[in-house]
């Protein structure tokens, strides 16, 4: 952050003490509504340029997520559908880039970008909907380790450290070709199939971490003097935990959370990839990696769905670290 | 302002500690921990406040006021002892009933910035008491809180406002209102101005004195700042190590103190009056306030003691009135300290290995 600009040093100064801005006291009686943190994040968050742009890419994926159907009537081509005779050249190789196939064609003859386009969807449902479920069970268990403490923090430490030792690649695997066949694991609602034991894989390997943000973070704020004010009004264990505890880690939880995503789509991306993620033919981008590797000279194959995975995650990580920055303006940047 | 005599006898007392002992327990942080060491922090209190009046609780950082506090608010379980509240035994009250108790006893806290949560609005802060105990409902709470907030002498206007957005004086007429929201019979006040600049003590102070007329509240103040607890006070507490050195009116304490620790914080007052606070003979007391996990024998200020002899090695005094004082003000020391007595001279007469290491414990400045 510069110093010259002029958004960034009025944000700063009312973070310190709020009267500061008021310049006249007819104003400030029109101002007397408080600037909450999460206002002045936002407004920080707002004034933080490369997370501004990497909020726009993520909000261009999410469109072309939710509106993959689009990319399907322009092309004319659905996203399973094999073009033997247009999509493959004589020889039986997959198309380069031209007027009817925009990003080319995979080796069966389908369309690379509407597949790219489809693929963006399990991306997004698995990075949301994992991050989602570790973030809860992961503060959940982090809340009652760090507030109850003794045994119960205890018992939960080493389910931590045992989950944070089992090596992941391994163990994922192995469960996701296990439940492969289940029955709740052939898609429902929105998630296609092999979809679900793959969003539970990621989850039950990542909770720990949040958890053991969560439980740090609440260890601290537990031994508050406003945590004891509260106990000393009668507030019980979960007023505290939810009303004086939990909008104090919050900010950790989001910084978290917005790393995270990234994560899971890489993780689900590296499963498909091993082809134990979603089922073909349901497009996706690990597995169309995955699918390239065979066709070195078409590299068209290789290099679109990999960027659109690049793309996706080093948007979510720069605005990630925006948020983190917003949340705490203290901490130095890691690149200026 | 002291209270005599017959006030005690009356049964107009508000609270009873009566031998009060707050152990923790010094852990290692292995899997199977064992403890056999603790750290004490209160050794046996005894304490009577009566209604109405201010208890002054003094003494220097560690000795146990803060904790006394919390046992007696139940923050902390207490290991033993008693504690009677309003005629009713609350020392190991489950926390069902404990809530009801909770309604009469409020505590202010000594930091204004901790004390308040970063992430709420005032308005809510103030109005927990009774979103806590199910009083009222959105409107009239609001209501409430605007009221509370222009009785300490804040804008009510300010209700939306984040804790960030105050002075710290103003974040601890925050503290007083949401003490003050249930109209509790008592209030302990930890520390409350120690945080704020002088300028700011005076009016917190003020505020403090004007609410207890108001609403005939009862006050426990603990400070280290003399001349504060000599202003708000009924009668003074001086605690050193955990146990109570020296309990009895204002006038009695600073006039007639007995014990040579009263004594020796007495004499670090400063006087505003260069002459006499040049004439003043100040005692030092030499060395730190000896480790709480291994109390000394005796009596626990003898290591540092100018008048300790070999009698303070041995015996534990007792709480009881010396010299010819009244029987409210008491002190436990075998050796006290008569009127007008210059103990800045006197040498202890003890083995050097009893006393703290760097001998001679007495110097004049």
């Amino acid at each position: 952050m510069s110093v010259g600009d002029p958004e960034i040093v009025v944000s700063a100064a009312s973070a310190g003490v709020g009267s500061v801005d008021a310049p006249a006291p007819e104003l400030a009686a029109a101002k007397i509504q408080g600037r909450s943190p999460w206002r002045l994040a936002y407004e920080r968050l707002r004034s933080d340029r490369a997370a501004v742009i990497c909020a726009l890419v993520i909000v261009l994926i999410v469109l072309m997520a939710i509106f993959a159907p689009l990319f399907r009537l322009m092309t004319g081509h659905p996203p399973n559908h094999q073009y033997f005779d247009t999509g493959l050249s004589l020889d039986g190789q997959p198309r380069s880039p031209n007027g009817t196939f925009w990003l080319g064609t995979d080796d069966v003859g389908r369309d690379v970008l509407v597949r790219i386009a489809y693929g963006a969807r399990v991306s997004l449902i698995v990075g949301v909907v994992a991050t989602f479920l570790t973030v809860s069970i992961g503060t959940i268990v982090g809340l009652a380790a760090g507030y109850f403490g003794k045994i119960v923090d205890t018992i939960l430490a080493r389910i931590i450290d045992v989950m944070l030792s089992i090596p992941f690649l391994l163990f994922a695997i192995a469960l996701a070709s296990i439940f492969s066949q289940a029955s709740w694991n052939q898609g429902f609602w929105f998630l296609p199939a092999g979809l679900p034991i793959v969003i539970i894989v990621l989850a039950i390997f990542s909770w720990s971490s949040v958890a053991r943000i969560v439980r740090g973070q609440v260890l601290s704020i537990r031994e508050r003097e406003y945590v004891e004010a509260a106990r000393a009004m009668g507030a019980g264990p979960w007023r505290i935990m939810i009303i004086d505890i939990l909008p104090n880690v919050i900010a950790p939880i989001i910084v978290y959370t917005t790393l995270l995503i990234p994560v899971s789509i890489v993780g689900e991306a590296t499963l498909s990839y091993l082809s134990v993620g979603v089922q073909p033919p349901t497009a996706d981008w690990g597995q169309m990696i995955s699918d390239a590797q065979g066709n070195y000279h078409a590299w068209w194959f290789l290099v679109f769905p990999s960027l659109a995975l690049l793309v996706t995650t080093l948007a979510f990580n720069i605005f990630g670290d925006g948020v983190r920055d917003a949340f705490d303006p203290r901490s130095g940047r890691m690149f200026k | 302002m002291s209270v005599n005599g017959d006030a005690a006898s009356s049964g107009d007392v508000l609270l009873r500690v009566d031998n009060l002992v707050k152990h923790f327990p010094v852990q290692s942080t292995s899997l199977f921990r064992r403890s056999k060491d603790a750290v004490h922090a209160v050794d046996g209190v005894s304490l009577e406040i009566r209604r109405g009046e201010t208890l002054g609780l003094v003494g220097e950082t560690g000795c146990g006021k803060s904790t006394l506090a919390r046992c007696i608010m139940r923050l902390y379980d207490v290991t033993s002892g008693r504690i009677e509240f309003d005629g009713r035994d609350i020392t190991r009250l489950g926390s069902g009933p404990m809530r009801e108790v909770r309604r009469d006893m409020q505590m202010i806290f000594q930091d204004p910035y901790g004390s308040l949560n970063p992430r709420r609005r005032v308005g809510s802060i103030i109005g927990d008491p009774f979103s806590i105990h199910g009083l009222g409902d959105g409107q009239d709470r609001k209501r409430r809180v605007q009221e509370l907030m222009e009785l300490v002498g804040l804008n009510p206007e300010h209700y939306n406002r984040f804790p960030a957005e105050f002075s710290g004086g103003q974040r601890q007429r925050i503290g007083v209102a949401r003490a003050l929201a249930l109209r509790p019979k008592l209030i302990v006040c930890d520390e409350p101005v120690s945080a704020l600049d002088v300028s700011i003590q005076a009016q917190i102070i003020n505020l403090l004195g004007d609410l207890q007329d108001e609403f005939n509240l009862t006050y426990i103040f603990i400070a280290h700042d003399l001349s504060v607890v000599e202003h708000v006070s009924d009668r003074v507490a001086v605690m050193y190590l955990g146990k109570v050195g020296e309990l009895g009116g204002v006038d009695g304490v600073y006039n007639h103190p007995r014990h040579p620790y009263t004594n020796a914080l007495l004499s670090a007052v400063p006087v505003p009056d260069p002459d006499r606070s040049r004439e003043r003979e100040r005692i030092i007391l030499v060395g730190d306030v000896p480790s709480p996990v291994a109390p000394p024998s005796g009596c626990r200020f003898h290591p540092r003691c100018p008048k300790a002899k070999q009698r303070c090695v041995t015996d534990v005094p007792e709480l009881i009135p010396r010299l010819d004082d009244p029987p409210t003000h008491v002190a436990a020391c075998h050796f006290p300290v008569a009127d007008g007595e210059n103990i800045a001279d006197s040498r202890p007469e003890i083995s050097a290995e009893e006393r703290v290491v760097e001998g001679g414990l007495v110097g004049n400045v």
